[in-house]
This record gives structure tokens, sequence and C-alpha cells, in this order.
């Protein structure tokens, strides 16, 4: 019914060039709902308006919107009078200037229906009563002047001017987004009857999640006027392809109850033109998003992306595990049958007590450990012993003791730069800067009297810290932690974990992240791995699994947990 | 840790000051023998066996040699020997050390067996043996007491190092791809370095003993002039001990091993009981 076609909008002005829409394609049918999320600015509100035909004549615009198979685009202003507000209605921003203060609710609904309608005045006013007992407002309302209504009323009288002329196609602009909790809930609940009972297509603009979900079943995520992901609003949020869906739905307080909000970090530089407009904030990014723009192409059924990489990439992907310990006989089998995947940027908690083979897991996948038998591959490559740890951008570990992971009579400088100093990567100056940097990360002093002290004098969480900072120098993609806090009192375990969350948020690497402390899982998790006697036992997202455990292990383990 | 000697040296005892000053003068002696003596080593300057006096400070051998120039002369030969052994058997047994710590499975064994027989052997027969068979000179001798000498700080230094290999940034360097060398110049270095060095001194005051006992027994060179050679040439006089001469032929030379061996003994000590300590 609705088919927009690589629709593009461009404002103009001072000499810039806005590109507020870039081609935005979709097609949606009778009855269907569509959502579009996305932070202010990027093109969710410029695209309602350029359906509805009103943007400014200073706007250029590229592309078709059919409706019904004729083409809006080409008609003229009077021919989409006829088809604005009968048939395509948009719900607009609410405030307090948005209806006019000087007409009352009555006059103001009139003149929609006057204007585009044949009904004449005396009839229109039982039509406007008609409408106000749809939305659920009193027939008082009628007289009453706009700054006289609450914002959720003002709200309610928006939807029923809208919906004055029946329209078809029913674009709401960010429905909730001033309103308290039980105003938003009662908006919610009306959209949703209304789209039901009358059966129009929806839009609705928002950028809250929980008014996506209820409203649509379709979705599409915009950033900066170009459509990153779409497919069913279901599906997205179990399963997020792009790096700015996971962002946007790991920011929401609504969707991650327990887990500490993180935003997604701001722009360190400018995109390009030609390149991704999400390549300044992505975490896995390449030379290539830099030079090539990404297209919206299909990356299952029902579901679209556009990322020169094919969405949010696997980093590691292991099969098949295996790992026995002969002692005098006795046979312990470490790892039974392992298998394991991770993504860029995501936070795995592996959970286990002593004894079930973590540790060894941990030592097998980044290459300090040989297994018997299984496939290990990282980014596509199997690895073949400490090929990634010495290397720039691969894997790193940081270990359970701190006395021990760190030579104590090394100066801080010496221990933090030793695996640059082991690969002779670039000179003696910038290898001082970038362990200053590293310390700073960590939030350590980096001045030149903390990087001569020697690390016997410094405590547990301090040693640490210094032996994270040494892991993060080679910029890897991929941090192991084993147990890192096992061995520091609570403060320190705290101030370490958020530490490392935040270090995960703004440098973007996957983290696995080996406890047997569930709460803590619970906490910065994203995907849970549940090992027990050598065995994965359990895996899945984190929410699902503490929700609802399948296995008989985990949910023992839950239970006394909760 | 070298930089960290002289405040090591100002903690040592009153004897120990003094032993490491005695050690200093002997090489200063060996050093600037010529300047010090007034009379060649290797002449007669004097009537035979002339009692200590004006001329001859500490008096003549039997072929009318000034014993002082010999003594003097003779300190080279002890020094050399003593640090030439030790450098040699010290380097020797800190290097197989660490490969048979480090690498540990085939080399460790063939290392660790080597050690054994080495410690087994008893040490001053299979000198005076090879001593026999190869000919006296002081390369020979510095080469059969390295390689007798080398097992015993060998073995400490394999124990050493098989338990710094377990902790775990040993692993961690590895994991950087860091090699044999690199870890061993950067982390295990400065952990031997005090066994390494009381180990040094302990072969030096060793093989001084053994060089000296050598030559007694007249299996050192016998072109040079070594405080033991002295001894061995004066015990050979017939009659030594009925007459006077024993009193400064003998007593002289003597004494000066004894308390270079003493001196050496006694640093060594002192290293020890300061190092210790930081050998936790």
């Amino acid at each position: 019914m609705l088919k927009v076609e690589i629709l593009s909008v461009t404002y103009s002005g001072d000499g810039q060039e806005t590109h507020a829409v870039s081609e935005v394609s979709f097609i949606l049918e009778q009855g269907q709902s569509m959502g579009i999320i996305g932070e202010s600015g990027s093109g969710k509100t410029t695209l309602g308006l350029a359906i509805m035909g009103i943007l400014r004549p200073t706007a250029k615009i590229t592309g078709t919107i059919e409706y019904n198979k004729i083409n809006l685009r080409e008609l003229s202003q009077r021919q989409l009078d006829m088809y604005r507000w009968k048939h395509i209605a948009m719900v607009f921003q609410n405030g307090l200037d948005i209806l006019n203060p000087l007409m009352t609710v009555n006059e103001q609904i009139k003149e929609c229906i006057i204007r585009h309608t044949k009904i004449k005045s005396h009839d229109a006013d039982s039509r406007v009563k008609e409408l106000l007992g749809q939305v659920g407002l009193g027939t008082s309302v009628a007289d009453s002047l706009p700054h006289q209504l609450s914002g959720g009323m003002r709200q309610k009288v928006l939807i029923a001017m809208a919906l004055a002329c029946d329209p078809k196609v029913l674009i709401v602009d960010e429905p909730t987004s001033s309103l308290d909790a039980v105003s938003k809930e009662e908006i919610i609940e009306l959209l949703a009857y209304l789209q039901h009972q009358k059966r129009f297509v929806m839009i609705v603009i928002s950028h809250d999640f929980s008014v996506i979900t209820r409203l649509t079943d379709k979705m599409c995520v915009m950033y900066r006027g170009h459509i990153l992901e779409e497919g069913l609003t279901r599906d997205i949020l179990e399963n997020p392809l792009h790096p700015y869906t996971r962002g946007l739905i790991n920011s929401s307080p609504s969707l991650n109850p327990y887990q500490d909000l993180w935003g997604i970090p701001r722009a360190s530089e400018a995109a390009t033109e030609e390149g991704c407009s999400f390549y300044p904030r992505c975490n896995q990014k390449e030379d290539i998003c830099k030079s090539q723009k990404p297209k919206l192409k299909y990356a299952s059924l029902e579901r679209k992306v556009a990322c020169n990489q094919g969405g949010i990439i696997t980093l590691l992907k292991a099969r098949g595990i295996n790992k026995t310990y002969s002692f005098k006989g006795n046979k312990i089998c470490a790892c039974k049958d392992c298998h394991m995947s991770i993504r860029a940027g995501e936070i795995i908690a592996l959970i286990g007590q002593s004894g079930s083979g973590k540790t060894t897991l941990a030592s097998i996948l980044s290459g300090y450990l040989e297994p018997e038998s299984g496939n290990i591959e990282f980014l596509g490559q199997t690895i073949k012993q400490h090929e990634f740890t010495s290397q720039l951008r691969g894997i790193q570990m940081v270990f359970q003791d701190p006395f021990s992971s760190i030579n104590e009579q090394f100066t801080v400088l010496q221990a933090v730069k030793e695996p640059l100093d082991i690969l002779k990567l670039y000179n003696t100056d910038e290898r001082t800067a970038m362990v200053k940097q590293a310390l700073a990360d960590v939030e350590l002093a980096c001045d030149n009297t903390f990087l001569n002290r020697r690390c016997f004098t410094l405590s547990g969480g301090q040693r640490q810290r210094v032996a994270i900072a040494r892991s993060l120098v080679l910029k890897p993609r991929l941090l192991i932690a084993d147990e890192i806090s096992s061995m520091l009192d609570p403060s320190t375990q705290a101030n370490i974990l958020r530490l490392l969350k935040g270090l995960q948020n703004a440098l973007g690497f996957a983290m696995i992240y080996i406890t047997h402390d569930l709460d803590i899982a619970r906490k910065i998790a994203d995907k849970l791995y549940i090992m027990h006697k050598g065995e994965i036992v359990e895996t899945g997202p984190a929410r699902k699994v503490f929700d609802n455990p399948k296995s008989e292990y985990a949910r023992k383990l839950i239970s006394k947990n909760s | 840790m070298v930089i960290k000697m002289p405040k090591i040296v100002k903690q040592f005892s009153i004897a120990g000051k003094f032993s490491l000053v005695f050690i200093v003068l002997v090489c200063f002696i060996a050093i600037f023998a010529p300047m010090l003596t007034k009379y060649p080593w290797n002449q007669p300057t004097g009537a035979s066996l002339e009692p200590p006096g004006k001329a001859h400070i500490l008096g003549t051998d039997d072929l009318g040699i000034d014993l002082w120039a010999q003594i003097c002369h003779g300190a080279r030969n002890s020094i050399v020997v003593g640090i030439g052994t030790a450098v040699i058997a010290c380097f020797l047994g800190t290097l197989l050390g660490v490969v048979s710590g480090y690498y540990q499975g085939v080399a460790d064994l063939v290392i660790t067996a080597l050690i054994d027989i080495l410690t087994s052997i008893p040490s001053l027969p299979i000198m005076v043996v090879t001593g026999a068979f190869f000919g006296p000179s002081i390369k020979n001798i510095i080469l059969i007491l390295s390689i007798l000498s080398w097992a015993v700080p060998a073995r400490i230094i394999r124990s050493k190092i098989i338990s710094a290999k377990q902790e775990t940034y040993i692993k961690v360097a590895e994991g950087y791809g860091a090699g044999f060398f690199y870890i061993t110049y950067r982390h295990f270095l400065p952990q031997i370095f005090p066994i390494s060095l009381i180990s040094f001194i302990k072969l030096i005051s060793r093989a001084i003993v053994s060089e000296a006992s050598l030559s007694f027994l007249g299996l050192g060179d016998p072109t040079s002039k070594s405080w033991g050679l002295i001894l061995n040439y004066a015990l050979n006089f017939p009659g030594i001990y009925f007459t006077d001469y024993w009193k400064w032929w003998i007593i002289y030379p003597l004494l000066c091993i004894i308390l270079l061996v003493l001196a050496t003994a006694t640093v060594g000590r002192e290293f020890e009981k300061i190092l210790d300590a930081k050998i936790d």
C-alpha cells in the first residue's frame, strides 16, 4: 500500500548541505505497523514529514513515495492536498506549541474535517465529539484551550485530529516522549487498540524501545539518515545484527534491568562522505569501512543489515575442545567437547565452580595450552600456540594472581612495555607514550615517578591494573579475564570491574569474563556459558538463562543464588 | 644489581672489609710487580739462602733468587688462575644451569647426568692425573679446573630456574613470543645474579688452592713462578727443617697462600650473608 523507494532528503542552509535522509526504502501493506528507532538527528521526523509532503520548499527530495501505486512526489500541491489527512495523516510530536493556543480543541479539529472532507460545519461538531470519545476524552474537552489540558490529553487530541478523516496510513511521531508512565501506558494501549480495530498502516517513530515493542511488528533502525538494520521487531531485540542496534539495546534500562547503563561512546572523529556513517563510533571498524558505504542487504530471512562486514562479526569459534590431564595414572577430564563462539564487542561470562575447567578452557582459547582435539578459529584463522597473543589486535589474557603474573623486580614502565619490547614494535618514545596512555586508561598515575616504581611496592589491586594495562597495550580484540578480582577485596573488585566494563565500552573489545560469582555475571554479561565438570551445560543470552535455566545444574546454581 | 655493589660492601663486617682490602692489595702487587721489586724473579741476585735483610726483604732461595720478587710474580699466577677459572666455570655453570632448567627434557637429562658425574668424582686425583697427562701449563690448569668446577653452580642455578619458570609472568612473556634469550636476560639473570656472584667468589678461592696444590705436587708450570712452586722447591730441599731456611723460604709463600684463600673465602661469606636476604 505504501512504498517508499530510495528516498533522500537534503537540507541546504548556510552553504552547507545536510543529508537528513539517505536512500531509505521500505514497503508496507495494509494492517502492518513499522517502527523507526534512532537517536535525535537521525532523520526519523524528516522521513515522516517527507511522506506527508510538508517539508520546507528548500528541502531537496529525490526518490519516490508510492501510495496505492500513485507516486505522491509527482503530484502538485493541490492534488497532494487530497491525499493529505484523508489518506495519510500524522500525529505530530507533542509540544505546547503544536496546537494553536488561541483556538479551542473543537475549532482545531473541525478545521481539519472541514478542510479535507465534505462534512458541513454543524455536522462536524458531532464528528468531533465522536472522535474525542474514541480517544477516551470527555466531550467537555472540546471547549478547552490547549493550555488548559495536560500533556496526555493534548497527545490524545493530536491523535483525534489525525484520525479525523479516517486515514489509511497513520504516522505517529514520538507519541510518548514527554509523558509520565500512566499516560504513556494509556497512549500505547489506545494506539494499539485503534490500529487493531481500524487496520490502518502505522509508522511509529520513537527512540523508546518499549513503545516500539508494543506497537510494531517490523522495525528499522536509523542513524544519520541511513537505515542500518531492518527486520521483525522481536527478532531484532533478541538478536541484533548491527553494532549500533546492539548499542541501543544495551543502553535501554527497560531491556537491561540488572546491568549498569552504558551508552555508545561518542564519535572521536568525523565520518567521511564515502564511508559508513557509523564508522567513528563502531567498535569493529576496518579500513574498508572508511571508504565504502555499506548497502542494506539481506543477512537472513526477513532481516536486512547495512554493514561492510555483514553485521557483528564472529571473532572466535571453538568446536569440540577436549583436554585431559593424566596424573599418576588418574585421568582428569578438564574439557569435554566444549563449543564456544564469541562475537565482536560481546561480553561472555563463563561460570563454573573451582575445578570445572574454566581456566583450562580459557588457556586453550587464547593459545597458551594445546588441546588434545578440537578446532579453534580466530577471525577465520586457526589458532596455533602463541600466534594471536603475540600480535596487535589479537587475543590477550589477564590472569588470576597479580603477584605472579608480573615480575615484581620490574618497574611499572618495564612491565607494561614488555609486549612492545618483545615484539620490537615502535620506537622508544612511542612505546613510553603508549604505556602512559594505557596507564591512564586503567586510572593509574602516569608521571615518571610512578613509571619508575618497582612492582613489588604496589598493592594487589594496583598490580592487577598494571596487568590489564599491559594487555591493553597490544590493542586486543578479545580480552580474557580469568577470575581477575577473586583475590581482591570487594571494593577493589567493584572498581576493577567498573574499569573493565568502561574500557570495553570505550575501546570496543570482546571479553570473556571467567567467574564463579553469579551476581557479577548478571551485572555485566550479554551471554552466559555455564560449565560443570568440564562440560558446558548451558549457554544463551544472559537474561534468558537467568530467567529460565534449562539444565539441572544451572537451575540449582541460579536458585541457590536467588 | 651491579650498581648496588658499593652499598653492599658498606655492610661488610670488619673482617670482611680487611679481606677485601687484602685482595685488592694482592691484585695491585700482581699488576705492578716489576715496579715493586728491585731484583728480577728468575735470576740469582744474591747469595743463596740469605735470611731476610736490608738488601733482600724476604731473603733468597737456594739459587739466590730474591724471594720477594718471586712472591710478587707468583701473585700474578694465582690471580690469573683464580679469576680465569672462576670466570670460565661460572659462565659455563650459569649457561648450562639455565639451559637445563629452562628447556628441561633431553637437555636437562644430559646436563644433570654430567653434573652428577662431576660432583661424585674426587677432584684432586683427577686433576693430578689429567695434569700429568696433558702436561703442565697455565692454560691447561685453568681448563682442567674449570671443567671440574662448573658443576656445583650449575646445579644450584638449575633448581632456581626450574622454580622461577613456574611463575605466570614467564608464561605471559612466552605468549608474547619471547624466546630463550629474552627471558634469560630480562627475567632470570637478575634473580640468579646473587647466586652466580657467590659461586664466582667461592670458585676463586677453590681455584687458588687447587693451583697451589698442583704446583706443590710438581705439576705446575715450571717456567713461571707460583707460590705453590716455591713451596715445592722449598720442601724438596734436603734437610729443610733442620736448618733455619724454612723460616723465610716456606713461611712467606705459605702465609701468602693462606691469607689470600682466607680473604676470598671471607668475602664470599660476607656476600652470602647479605645477599641471602634478597634471595628469597
